[in-house]
């Protein structure tokens, strides 16, 4: 094997040599440590000794010529070998592998439910009222993400212009920045989302959580309908005052609460009418199947996070009846007996994020379905009424729905039909 | 300056050693000088780190040494591998540090040698300390540091002579005084007369010999290291010797010196001047050089041999010795690096 | 257990030190006769006689390089260097031999020394005599680099320094030297170096000083409470090794923390606690770490001093100024 000398760096960080003289031809015989070639380096004229004794294979390079550090200056072997250019020879540069190495992750805060989050998104919940112990969150760790937070604002219309404090950036995304973050982070706001981070127990450090049975089921729908379904997702706002009023009444009347989902299933019940492609699946065969009955998913906030139940037959109840039939899903959910039937079957999905505090979001169209509506938490907004401003609790919608069934013009007068009777709720209790 | 041996060989007053002894010590400067060439050849194939060379310069180094006993302290710098190998440090582990290997630092137990000083002067002091330690533990050591003509114009030179002379500590002082402090000679580092002079300046003896005469070295070298052994003080050793070789392999001396320079200092070269004397003597012959010739060529093979067997240090090398038990920093850095 | 000054315990220490161990040894300017130029070595050279308590000519490289000279040689140095503003000539020594030695020579010699430095400003000294160069010998490898603000502190961290396998830097707030007192135990008692300590438990701030700012972050913290605000105040005390886990589980508690030192403000060790609090919980901050420091200026004399210095006024200022981020 014949030893490769490759031209080394005598001089403390030398990238190069000329080749002053070889005092060897190929084929003459080397003595180690005996100078084999004379070269000029930028600090000093050196012979460099042959490495070993033997023939000479091969010049790297003649004199006159520039040889980089590390290029092949000589080869030696014993007589009779030969050399070509291009094999593989002993005496490579010695490598160290290196590899890139960081201080691990932050362990989470010991003894202190803090959620995690950076400041920059601490502030940006604290400026839209966002308890950031109601967010799960997506980042690492659990980190709760600035795209989380801004998910859970929407954009809520009119956008708080809040406190003025001009030192600071706008945090808030504009249309297309949150249309950005709808394309990528997963949706805190569909009915059903991981468990809220404030009340699960303090972790330490990263560590794998074995799903329930039911939750995995879960995820596996959320993905795939993510993956499957084109979602469009409109955004709209009403103005709650009379809806809210006749619930008042409808307590007051019935002496028992009133779920607002109830209400709210009876508003939209004339838009599913009105629009069947709402209340609808499609096959995997391309088809599109219409129901003519209406089975409304509610968005349930248990411990174990937002479970949907289902109002089985919803366009024949009453809405005391629906009041009750909500009643007994929130009790059956958070006592963990909710029936599997008790939670499948919608065709159309409700989601009152409001009630945890939610603002706009992307819910995620349960599939078999093809629309999902989320209602946020009615704040009181100024708005311009009869010529004046007045103040009016003014709650957030978010609808989306399957792109390939419904088209934006259908969307929108659904969505509009929605909006109409949710201000003026004599449309649909008439 | 004081001389035994001309460089012709000849005797100028009694041998202060046996002849048998001097051969033992021609034969180290014969493995010394190879060592040297070799590292030289191992440097220009790549295979050690800068390197300075000692060549002209081993009769000084093996003479100073040889008046140590193996328990006495020996401080030395990066051009002192002739002195330090005769003191007991292994060759491989030389040629292992120039490797570019902390574990080339390591001497075994028994060797009381500090691995070189690479920064120029501030190892003298280490030997004033070491020296003085002994004393107060009432142990009979001594302590000699080698040097150069450049240390000498380091403000710790200054602060190690004054307090090895204050606290008459048991050190020796010696000075290769080579010629040149890189490129600057010593005439332009002092003004002073020589460098045996400034000892005056300490209240110590200073005495100046023939850095090339094995003899004269050894001898006066003995004579301080029993005035320091025997509670007396330090010494200051100029020993007059010459630098053939360039200041490290970086170095080009031809920007600062002659050609003719470098002959005439070869014309007093300390090991051929023993070889003369030896002949003369009827204990050299072409036979006997040659045996020792090849015994040093196996000395130096086997030693790089040792030394270049030693495995590539894993990341933990970097870490070894910071302290005598990590710290909680320290092992953390170590978990990220070798992650 | 008798009632000292942080001076008077660092004089306990050393006779504690020099009775128990007949390798220990003390060598500086002006130890011995006049006892040094804080007295804190006073009465050692009638007690232990002039081979093992030095005076030395006036040569901080060569105090410092002999007493290396001697931990490799086995025995154990205190070191006295009489103002940090004295101690670059050694520093040379320190950095390159003193320091890393032991990895040099994979363990084979060693420098078990300890170097004691008086720092620090606040008492209207001439130039060069009032430096806090604490950061310079952190950033050194090799060398472990501890600071008392207390009596019992001083005696149990300067023992444990003495008994130490490895080089230590002993900073000595000379405000404090008289400043201070408190009861402190006899014969041989050491404090762990490489952990801090709280001097005062509290929920909203963490304060985190040494050496003798340790005094005006407790005044501060103090301050802080009479108006309801509860701090934290953590004496560090060891810059190397650091006890990054008090800190860093005080921190997670509180959410807040400032930083006080007296050296100037750009890469002094401050910079290092709060890289490390920015590093390992920033998830639980809930304000950005503060830093109360020295300026980037030559430290100044006398009349300048209460410009530089941090005040009690400007900790309880950072502090409050970390609560209102909310």
């Amino acid at each position: 094997m014949a030893t490769v000398f490759r031209l080394p760096d005598i001089g403390e960080g030398l990238t190069e040599a000329e080749i002053v003289e070889w005092h060897a031809e190929v084929g003459d015989e080397v003595v180690a440590d005996r100078p084999l070639v004379t070269v000029e380096t930028d600090k000093t004229q050196a012979d460099l000794p042959a490495p070993i004794t033997g023939v000479l294979l091969h010049r790297g390079a003649e004199a006159g010529s520039v040889l980089e550090v590390g290029a092949v200056l000589a080869v030696i072997g014993k007589p009779g070998e030969t050399w070509e250019d291009g094999e593989s020879w002993g005496l490579e540069a010695p490598t160290v592998a290196v590899t890139a190495s960081t201080p691990p992750p932050e362990p989470a805060a010991i003894g202190t439910a803090r959620p995690r989050a950076l400041p920059l998104v601490r502030r940006l919940a604290g400026e839209h009222g966002i308890d950031l112990d109601r967010i799960a969150g997506t980042g690492p760790g659990g980190r709760v993400t600035r795209a989380d937070v801004e998910l859970v604002i929407g954009l809520q219309a009119p956008r708080r212009e809040s406190a003025p404090r001009v030192e600071r950036p706008p945090l808030v995304g504009t249309l297309d920045e949150v249309a950005e973050h709808l394309g990528s982070g997963p949706s805190v706001t569909g009915p059903m989302t991981p468990a809220p981070f404030g009340e699960a127990e303090p972790v330490e450090g990263e560590r794998t959580v074995r799903l329930t049975a039911t939750r995995r089921a879960i995820a596996e729908h959320m993905s795939r309908s993510w993956r499957e379904i084109p979602h469009v997702t409109s955004f709209a706002s009403f103005d709650a005052e009379r809806l809210l009023e006749v619930r008042r009444a409808l307590e007051a009347r019935h002496g028992r609460p009133v779920a607002l989902d109830a209400l709210m299933v009876r508003a939209v019940l004339p838009a599913l009418r009105a629009f069947p492609e709402f209340n609808a699946s499609l096959t995997d065969d391309g088809d599109l199947v219409v129901h003519g009955d209406h089975h409304i998913g509610v968005a349930i906030d248990t411990e174990d996070g937002l479970l949907v139940g289902v109002l089985h037959d919803a366009g024949r109840q009453s809405i005391m009846d629906l009041a009750g039939m909500v009643e007994r899903l929130v009790q059956a959910s958070q006592s963990r007996s909710l029936s599997r039937q008790e939670m499948s079957g919608a065709t159309f999905t409700l989601s009152n994020i409001g009630a945890v505090g939610g603002g706009m979001g992307t819910p995620i169209i349960p599939l078999g379905t093809t629309a999902i509506l989320s209602i946020g938490r009615a704040v009181a907004t100024p708005v311009v009424r009869d010529g004046a401003i007045v103040s009016a609790m003014i709650a957030p919608l978010s609808l989306s729905y399957d792109h390939r069934v419904i088209d934006g013009a259908m969307g929108r007068r659904f969505f509009a039909m929605v909006v109409e009777n949710l201000e003026e709720p004599a449309l649909f209790l008439a | 300056m004081d001389q035994v041996l001309t460089p012709e060989g000849e005797l100028l007053r009694e041998s202060p050693i046996r002849d048998d002894l001097i051969k033992r010590l021609y034969r180290a400067m014969v493995v010394a000088r190879q060592y040297d060439h070799k590292s030289i050849s191992l440097q220009r194939q790549g295979r050690l780190a800068t390197y300075a060379p000692f060549e002209g310069q081993e009769g000084a180094q093996i003479g100073a040494a040889a008046a140590l006993h193996p328990d006495d302290w020996m401080v030395a710098t990066y051009r002192d591998g002739a002195a330090m190998w005769a003191h007991g440090f292994p060759m491989d582990l030389l040629f292992l540090g120039r490797t570019g290997d902390e574990r080339g630092g390591a001497p075994p137990a028994d060797v009381p040698c500090l691995p070189p000083s690479i920064t120029v002067g501030g190892h003298m002091i280490h030997a004033v300390g070491l020296g003085w330690a002994a004393r107060i533990r009432g142990e009979r050591r001594v302590a000699l540091t080698l040097f150069g003509d450049g240390a000498t114009s380091e403000g710790d030179f200054h602060e190690a002579m004054n307090f090895a002379a204050v606290f008459a500590t048991p050190t020796i002082f010696f000075c290769q005084n080579n010629g040149y402090a890189i490129s600057l000679p010593v005439a332009e580092q002092t003004k002073s007369e020589t460098i045996a002079d400034k000892a005056v300046a300490y209240g110590m003896p200073g005495v100046r010999v023939d850095g090339n005469d094995l003899l004269a070295v050894y001898e006066h070298t003995l004579a301080a290291v029993n005035r320091a052994r025997s509670g007396a003080g330090p010494t200051l050793i100029e020993a007059v010797t010459y630098r053939i070789g360039p200041h490290t392999t970086n170095d080009d001396p031809s920007r600062y010196r002659t050609d003719e320079e470098e002959i005439v200092a070869r014309t007093k070269d300390p090991i051929v001047r023993v070889q003369r004397y030896l002949e003369s003597k009827g204990e050299w012959t072409d036979a006997w050089e040659e045996e020792i010739s090849q015994e040093a060529a196996r000395i130096v093979d086997e030693a790089i041999a040792k030394a270049e067997a030693v495995p590539e240090p894993e990341v933990s090398h970097l870490f070894e010795g910071m302290f005598a038990e990590p710290t909680v920093q320290l092992a953390e850095q170590e978990q990220w690096a070798g992650a | 257990m008798t009632v000292l000054t942080l001076a008077q315990a660092l004089t306990a220490a050393h006779a504690t030190a020099l009775a128990a161990d007949d390798s220990v040894v003390v060598i500086g300017e002006d130890v011995a006769r006049t006892g040094g130029v804080f007295r804190v070595t006073e009465g050692l050279l009638d007690e232990f006689g002039p081979t093992r308590v030095i005076d030395t000519p006036v040569a901080e490289s060569g105090i410092v390089g002999a007493a290396f000279g001697m931990a490799v040689a086995g025995l154990r140095p205190i070191a006295e260097i009489q103002f940090m503003g004295f101690s670059t000539p050694a520093y040379d020594q320190v950095v390159n031999h003193v320091a890393r030695i032991r990895n040099r020579s994979r363990h084979r010699f060693t420098a078990p020394m300890v170097i004691r430095i008086p720092y620090g400003g606040g008492f209207g000294a001439a130039e060069h005599h009032s430096e806090s160069w604490e950061a310079i010998y952190a950033h050194t490898p090799g060398l472990k680099v501890v600071t008392p603000s207390t009596p019992a502190d001083a005696k149990g961290l300067l023992l444990a320094a003495v008994a130490d396998p490895d080089p230590v830097i002993f900073l000595e707030p000379i405000r404090l030297y008289r400043s201070v007192k408190e009861e402190v135990a006899d014969g041989w008692t050491t404090v762990e170096i490489g952990k801090a300590a709280i001097r005062q438990e509290g929920s909203d701030v963490t304060l985190l000083s040494w050496g003798a700012m340790t005094k005006e972050t407790r005044a501060a913290g103090e301050r802080l409470a009479a108006d309801g605000i509860s701090s934290e105040v953590i004496d560090v005390r060891s810059l190397v090794p650091l006890d990054a886990d008090t800190i860093l589980d005080s921190v997670r508690k509180t959410g807040r923390a400032v930083v006080v030192h007296e050296a100037p403000r750009t890469a002094g060790f401050g910079a290092e606690v709060s890289a490390l609090i920015a590093e390992r919980c920033l998830y639980a901050l809930l304000a950005p770490v503060r830093r109360v420091t020295g300026w980037d200026t030559v430290f100044p004399l006398k009349r300048g001093e209460p410009h530089y210095l941090p005040s009690i006024d400007r900790i309880v200022a950072a502090a409050r100024s970390t609560l209102e981020e909310g």
